[in-house]
């Protein structure tokens, strides 16, 4: 082997990594181009997703269109007694105002079964012995200034004068979940 | 003095001989070569475009992925906050259903009393596990079924029905039990509804 043997052979080798060169470089795209095919498929199902999801919370919104109403309506008179101690004083100011003979208040705070959103309720058992106008006067004003409250037991009875009528009633103030 | 070119040769030295020529095929070589680089560089060329432009496609693709990926988010989180927003509206609403006012009805059944029966009784219970159904018991002061009758038919005009009735007559008390039912339930209750005044 002589010098030009070796010098076609040193240019046989440039040539090689030419070629190895553009290989290497082809290989990049290949890479990158998959790469860009995958994300390609990535955002078209991040897309279909985003319709799914969409069309979901648009029919769902739809479907609870009537709910939200009703909710938006009614929360409202449920926040306004948020504790159980506004809860008892706003019912002690209702009989004192309404000047009713009442021979007992007694306020309990109890749990709500299968409602989640109202665990707990304050009860209100009272017992009074007054003129029957006046007794259903009282009850019924309760009943639509106060509409969230739940008469959940009422009995009635002869009262120890003969105009009087003894009523015990167990009123209910919903605690609405915050 | 002439000397001849024969002679002059003659006193050189004999040369050791060059390296003999390449073969006719290697002498490709360096003009493979030369095209090698040519094809090299516009191959290259080519690629390093090509890759520029996948790069710029998968981050554009990667970059709206992302977005739409926080848009999906933002709506599965909006989804949720329905959900929970519903939930608290059907609790909400099982609440009202069962405390519509019950001093209509009360003030309805001791208006059904004739002036010769009285009321010795009345008690109205809300249902524990439904609370739209009321447990009526009811005793009278009555020596026959007429004012019970006249009673269930004021409380079926306040869109009442007794299930489960039971009554028992003895010594002038008339002693009724039943469970009252609303014949047709109203879900969009409104707030306020007419008090029941009584004069």
């Amino acid at each position: 082997m002589n010098s030009k043997h070796i010098a076609c052979g040193i240019i046989a080798l440039l040539i090689l990594a030419l070629i190895q060169l553009t290989l290497w470089a082809q290989n990049n795209r290949i890479k990158v181009q998959r790469e860009a095919a995958d994300a390609q498929m990535a955002e078209e199902d991040a897309s279909t997703q985003l319709l799914r999801e969409q069309s979901q919370l648009s029919d769902l919104r739809r479907q609870s269109a009537d709910l939200i109403e009703f909710l938006r309506i009614w929360q409202p008179y449920f926040l306004t007694i948020d504790n159980p101690q506004s809860a008892e004083v706003n019912m002690s100011m209702r009989v004192k105002d309404a000047n009713l003979l009442s021979l007992s208040q007694r306020f309990e705070t109890a749990p709500v079964n299968g409602n989640a959103s109202i665990p707990s309720s304050v009860k209100a058992l009272l017992t009074f012995e007054d003129d029957y106008v006046r007794l259903m006067n009282w009850l019924g004003q309760i009943e639509v200034q106060m509409p969230t409250i739940r008469t959940s037991s009422i009995r009635l009875s002869k009262g120890t004068r003969a105009s009087d009528l003894r009523m015990e009633v167990t009123l209910e103030q919903p605690m609405l979940k915050q | 003095m002439q000397i001849s070119d024969r002679q002059i040769d003659d006193f050189k030295t004999d040369r050791k001989d060059i390296t003999p020529p390449l073969p006719v095929v290697l002498r490709l070589v360096p003009i493979l070569f030369y095209c090698s680089i040519a094809v090299a560089i516009i191959l290259s060329s080519i690629f390093f475009i090509q890759f520029r432009l996948a790069i710029k496609k998968r981050d554009d693709h990667r970059a709206q992925a992302a977005a739409l990926a926080a848009q999906t988010q933002q709506s599965k989180n909006e989804r949720a906050a329905l959900e929970a927003q519903i939930k608290k509206a059907t609790d909400i609403q099982s609440w009202v259903s069962g405390s519509r006012p019950i001093q209509p009805l009360l003030v309805e059944i001791t208006r059904s009393m004739d002036p010769k029966s009285s009321i010795l009784d009345l008690r109205l219970d809300r249902g524990i596990d439904d609370p739209t159904q009321i447990q009526m018991g009811l005793k009278i002061g009555a020596d026959s079924n007429k004012q019970l009758d006249l009673t269930l038919s004021r409380i079926s005009s306040m869109n009442f029905r007794a299930f489960s009735p039971s009554q028992t007559l003895g010594r002038g008390i008339l002693d009724f039990k039943a469970t009252l039912v609303r014949k047709l339930p109203q879900n969009n209750t409104s707030a306020g509804e007419t008090e029941g005044t009584v004069q």
